[in-house]
């Protein structure tokens, strides 16, 4: 025993200056060792056969021959981990197991830190291993990172139980994993002191018990996802609440039973607070918010989107400061969507506290006028994203005041603002950081200030190309466009690459229907880059000069030509009428789009894409650069923030690593401590 | 040559040969930086290596001499390199084609001298070279016994299978 450990130390410790600095990969909780079962197995090795007298010189001589032969053997288990954990592949991890004890033991925690949990044939093995009586290594312990949203809802409570042993699981996500009930998942989290992050949107057969146990056991909770957890209540909610003190980002979406009992609750007790979301809830008043506002001073995203009780009180009784007004320096999100009730004042007395703002979202606070957005003027170049839809009694006045004052918006929305004349489109056209213009159903516009978007001569020199082929070509990941009702585009050539209208559309509605989606969308590339490339050989063969094909693409080919109105819209599903708040994620992203659907598609069932929602107008959603297109297509991870991280990594800018998504696609969910 | 204005450093091995290095060369070591800073420029005093040897501590500063205009790593970049393993650049790969005595006291020798970049760069040769290998071309590779037995060996595959899924 002696002899091993003092082998051992010679083995990790011979570098020992080389210690602590590096293998960044692995936290401090990633106590290897410890999971070996056989503790001293991993010597026996070392043991040869030599006698209990043996010098420490003898072991050193021993060291040495050993690395001699085997220079890698030099190498202390941090450098090891620090290599293997380069290796991406499970199937190399897994060669790297096999290889020797010493190789398993540094291998082996980072295999099953996250299981693949895709396959059938992998959970069975995972859950087979993992319930064996005499395995090798302790694998429950080891799992850090458990996510079934790949299978969704064919996980069923049978598949679930075999994890029951994991305790030190620290993301757990189960999105859309319907079929699972408290039967699998109180006895997962009970006894759990490790988990920090639990997504179990669309789990609508779970109850209290469950969550009870949660609040119970799982101390170090810091994200929580119950979106459409219907059957939760205030009982289980105030007490995750009352005893996870580290709460960081809840999404509460569509809890119709929770109450501001749960968010009062919340107020009181969760001061590191960045995000919440608690879109729907139909049943908060604007005390609960007022509460959340003053006490929770870190909060960076607050989304009310239906909560259709709140009004300007929620606001106004915000209570001063002794000595000074009270300002939230942290907020940058705020969604009212479809707050009803709220007027000018609430607006006010929301600039007048959150100054840094940078998402606001008004859409359909019907209420508000030019005083509001004169309010909004305020904000300055903090503001980025300001969506006004439905808000229709706003006017050319104010909105010209707002392109003046908030030069860096990048998204603007007005749909359904019917006063709103070309004057405000022109002046908006100008905004040098404009990506997205949404004017759905604004019937006053014409030609002319589209005009002004697309071309963009405008007084900051910024030149856009307009025409629905250079928008395709400058946004390679654009997976839908609608162009319904846009004459230029009913024709049949281009319409062999447009999708079937959905079959609940009338007559009408389909003679207008005109929509490119994921393939659609490439062909329809491809098949205007075909025509432009005739267009130039014919140029070219009239000796016509192609200089600048660029620039002169406006005009080099007449499918962009008379292409005035234009709507571009993202993928997915949102409230009918509405223009979508939320850009959706990459289509590929599988185990996400789960979520968006759930996220945004309640009380929506059955909805298919945005153009049925405005299908027989004549809208216009002008996209003026590939950066606007971001917003549909974007990166991987950047699809899952905009779904999970209750959109705000996805709009800000400059986040900062806090503003990291929730859950599984998060690094950050777990660094308070 | 270095001229007169460019401020220099020595160094010493831990076999005390001594090397006279450009302060900006050796302070890509954050150990030596921080000595630095911590102690002050140490003028002709000999700042120890210890740890190091001639020939290793050569090659370290090798790659120094021609990393001393890189930027300084931002958190991101961290965060990306440590997913991929097959992007080293030419240079590096070209410094990484040593033996495997070397290559693994290079490493060493990164870690304790604090060279994020380097030791960046020689864990993923490391990695590169266990890719796509099957256990025993491991050991072969690295020369390393195999210390299981037959029935454990077939034990740890079995409780492992999930993984070999690509």
């Amino acid at each position: 025993m002696a002899r091993s450990r003092r082998m051992q130390r010679m083995s990790s410790g011979s570098n020992s200056s080389s210690s602590s600095s590096t293998s960044p990969e692995r936290g401090a909780d990633d106590d290897n060792d410890s999971f070996m079962l056989q503790a001293n197995d991993s010597q026996s090795s070392l043991g040869m056969d030599l006698s209990p007298d043996m010098t420490d010189e003898f072991a050193r001589r021993e060291y040495e021959e050993r690395c001699r032969v085997s220079p890698v053997h030099r190498l202390p288990a941090e450098l090891l981990i620090s290599i293997f954990s380069r290796l991406t592949a499970n199937s190399d991890l897994q060669s790297c197991l096999l290889v020797s004890r010493e190789w398993a033991r540094n291998s082996v925690g980072l295999l099953w830190h996250r299981p693949a949990m895709s396959k059938w044939d992998c959970i069975h093995n995972v859950v087979q291993s993992i319930r064996k009586a005499d395995k090798f290594f302790t694998y429950q312990d080891l799992v850090k990172r458990l996510n079934m949203s790949t299978l969704a809802n064919s996980v069923s409570d049978g598949t679930l139980v075999g994890m029951t042993e994991c305790k030190r699981i620290e993301r757990l996500t189960l999105t859309n994993c319907t079929k699972l009930t408290d039967l699998s998942l109180q006895p997962l989290v009970h006894g759990n002191r490790s988990l920090l992050a639990l997504d179990v949107t669309g789990l609508d057969q779970l109850t209290d018990r469950t969550m009870l146990t949660v609040a119970d056991h799982c101390l170090r909770l810091q994200g929580l996802n119950v979106t459409g957890c219907k059957k939760l209540t205030d009982v289980s909610i105030a007490a995750v609440a009352k005893n996870c003190r580290h709460l960081k980002r809840l999404k509460f979406n569509n809890c119709l039973q929770l109450t501001d009992a749960s968010i009062l609750t919340v107020a009181d007790h969760s001061t590191h607070l960045l995000e919440i979301d608690l879109y729907g809830l139909q049943n908060l008043e604007s005390p609960a918010i007022t509460a959340l506002l003053t006490s929770c001073t870190h909060l960076r995203e607050l989304r009310l989107a239906h909560c259709s009780r709140i009004n300007d009180s929620a606001f106004l009784d915000i209570p001063h400061a002794p000595s000074h007004q009270r300002i939230f320096e942290a907020l940058r999100i705020l969604d009212l969507t479809d707050c009803n009730e709220l007027g000018d004042r609430g607006v006010e007395k929301i600039i007048q506290t959150c100054p840094r703002l940078r998402n606001l979202i008004l859409a359909k606070c019907r209420g508000i006028t030019d005083r509001a957005v004169f309010a909004i003027t305020k904000l300055g170049k903090n503001l980025h994203y300001i969506h006004l839809g439905h808000c229709a009694r706003i006017t050319d006045v104010s909105v010209v005041a707002l392109a003046k004052a908030c030069n860096r918006i990048r998204y603007i929305d007005l749909a359904c603002c019917t006063n709103l004349t070309d004057d405000s489109v022109t002046k908006l056209a100008g905004l040098p950081k404009l990506k997205r213009i949404g004017l759905v159903k604004c019937s006053q516009i014409t030609d002319r200030s589209i005009y002004a978007l697309a071309s963009g001569e405008l007084k900051n020199g910024r030149r856009v190309h307009g025409g629905i082929h250079v928008l395709l070509n400058n946004c390679p990941k654009l997976t839908h466009l609608s162009l319904t009702g846009v004459q230029a585009f009913l024709r049949d050539e281009l319409l062999a690459f447009c999708r079937e209208a959905p079959p609940e559309f009338n007559d009408h509605q389909r003679d207008v229907f005109c929509v490119f989606s994921g393939n659609g969308v490439g062909r329809l590339r491809e098949f205007l880059n075909q025509q432009k490339a005739h267009a130039a050989a014919a140029m070219q063969a009239d000796g016509g000069s192609l200089a600048g094909t660029e620039t002169n693409s406006e005009t080099g080919d007449g499918d962009d030509e008379g292409v005035s109105v234009v709507q571009l819209t993202v993928q997915g599903n949102h409230a009918p009428g509405a223009t979508p708040v939320v850009p959706t994620p990459v289509p590929q992203q599988g185990a996400w789009q789960h979520l968006t659907q759930q996220g945004y598609a309640f009380g929506n069932a059955g909805a298919g894409s945005l153009s049925q929602s405005a299908p027989a107008s004549t809208p216009m959603f002008w996209s003026n650069g590939p950066a606007g297109l971001g917003l549909v297509g974007g990166a991987g991870a950047q699809g899952a923030q905009q779904v999970t991280g209750m959109m705000g990594a996805a709009i800000l800018d400059d986040v900062d690593e806090g503003d990291e998504a929730f859950g599984e696609g998060s690094e950050i969910m777990g660094d308070a401590d | 040559m270095a001229a007169a204005d460019v401020p220099m450093v020595v160094l010493q091995s831990s076999d005390e040969s001594i090397f006279s290095v450009e302060q900006k060369i050796a302070e890509r070591s954050m150990l030596i930086k921080n000595m630095i800073e911590d102690l002050g420029t140490p003028g002709d005093e000999p700042i120890p290596i210890m740890n190091v040897t001639e020939t290793v501590l050569r090659k370290v500063l090798d790659w120094c001499d021609h990393h001393k205009n890189d930027p300084p790593p931002t958190t991101e970049d961290d965060a990306d390199s440590r997913k991929k393993t097959t992007d080293i650049e030419d240079w590096d790969q070209k410094y990484m084609q040593v033996d495997q005595e070397m290559l693994f006291e290079i490493i060493l020798a990164a870690n304790y001298m604090d060279i994020k970049a380097l030791l960046d760069v020689g864990c993923k040769t490391v990695a590169n070279m266990i890719k796509g290998k099957s256990p025993e071309e491991i050991r072969k590779t690295f020369n390393i016994q195999n210390d299981f037995t037959p029935e454990e060996e077939d034990q740890i595959r079995r409780e492992n299978e999930w993984a070999e899924d690509r």
